[in-house]
């Protein structure tokens, strides 16, 4: 299995990948992220009723395109340069197991494109194109 | 305008979204970053998909893209060529 702190450079409390189940370096992720009452963005993001901010839901999609990449990316300077065509359907709550696909799309001169969707259970919470930029 | 290049600029007007922007407004010998269209790194990957998907032909590397990306007249110049035989 994929040691995920071991690829990303990401810690507590902003490591938003917790597992890799399919890895294809160039092709195509398939990830997982468990969503409980204790994250600490959700303390605030409500507290009358708890729900993942949608801006996280593109970082998983992102840190998920991390494992595209066939090299760890300690060291490597790794940013979000656009979101395209980003839909929110559902929200994602405490007790979801969050599916997080992604394709590249292609790369040229550092700049890759892959397409991502979020789901849980076979349902479709975020869909989004991202562009990111290795330095 | 040769029937290729109006399709070069049809492209890069569509995969960039200039909206308003018209083929004849896009001058052959400018640079297409730059001073010239003013696109930045991400219109570049977006036109080396775009420029797989409508014409078939692959950029690469930097060094195909430096070629290539020299202005309109370059790029279709480059498409020409790799569409041959």
């Amino acid at each position: 299995m994929t040691d995920v702190p071991a690829h990303l450079p990401h810690r507590y409390p902003f490591l938003l990948v917790d597992r890799v189940l399919e890895r294809e370096p160039g092709v195509r992720v398939v990830a997982e992220k468990l969503v409980t009452f204790s994250e600490p963005q959700l303390q605030g993001h409500f507290p009358e009723r708890p729900l993942m901010p949608g801006v996280l839901l593109l970082e998983m999609l992102a840190q998920a395109g991390g494992f595209l990449e066939p090299e760890p990316l300690h060291g490597a300077a790794i940013f979000l340069a656009g979101v395209q065509e980003a839909r929110f359907k559902a929200p994602a709550l405490p007790g979801d197991r969050l599916r997080l696909e992604v394709h590249a799309e292609g790369a040229f001169a550092g700049m890759m494109k892959l397409r991502g969707t979020v789901s849980c259970e076979g349902r479709e919470l975020c869909t989004a194109t991202l562009l990111v930029k290795r330095l | 305008m040769s029937d290729l290049k109006l399709r070069v600029k049809e492209m890069i007007i569509e995969r960039l979204k200039l909206e308003g922007m018209t083929p004849a407004q896009i001058e052959d010998q400018a640079p297409l970053f730059g001073d010239g269209l003013g696109l930045d790194s991400i219109d570049a990957l977006e036109l080396v998909l775009g420029i797989e998907q409508v014409f078939g032909v692959k950029i690469e590397d930097e060094a195909a893209g430096l070629k290539a990306f020299k202005s309109v007249q370059a790029l279709t110049d480059f498409i020409a060529e790799h569409t041959q035989a």
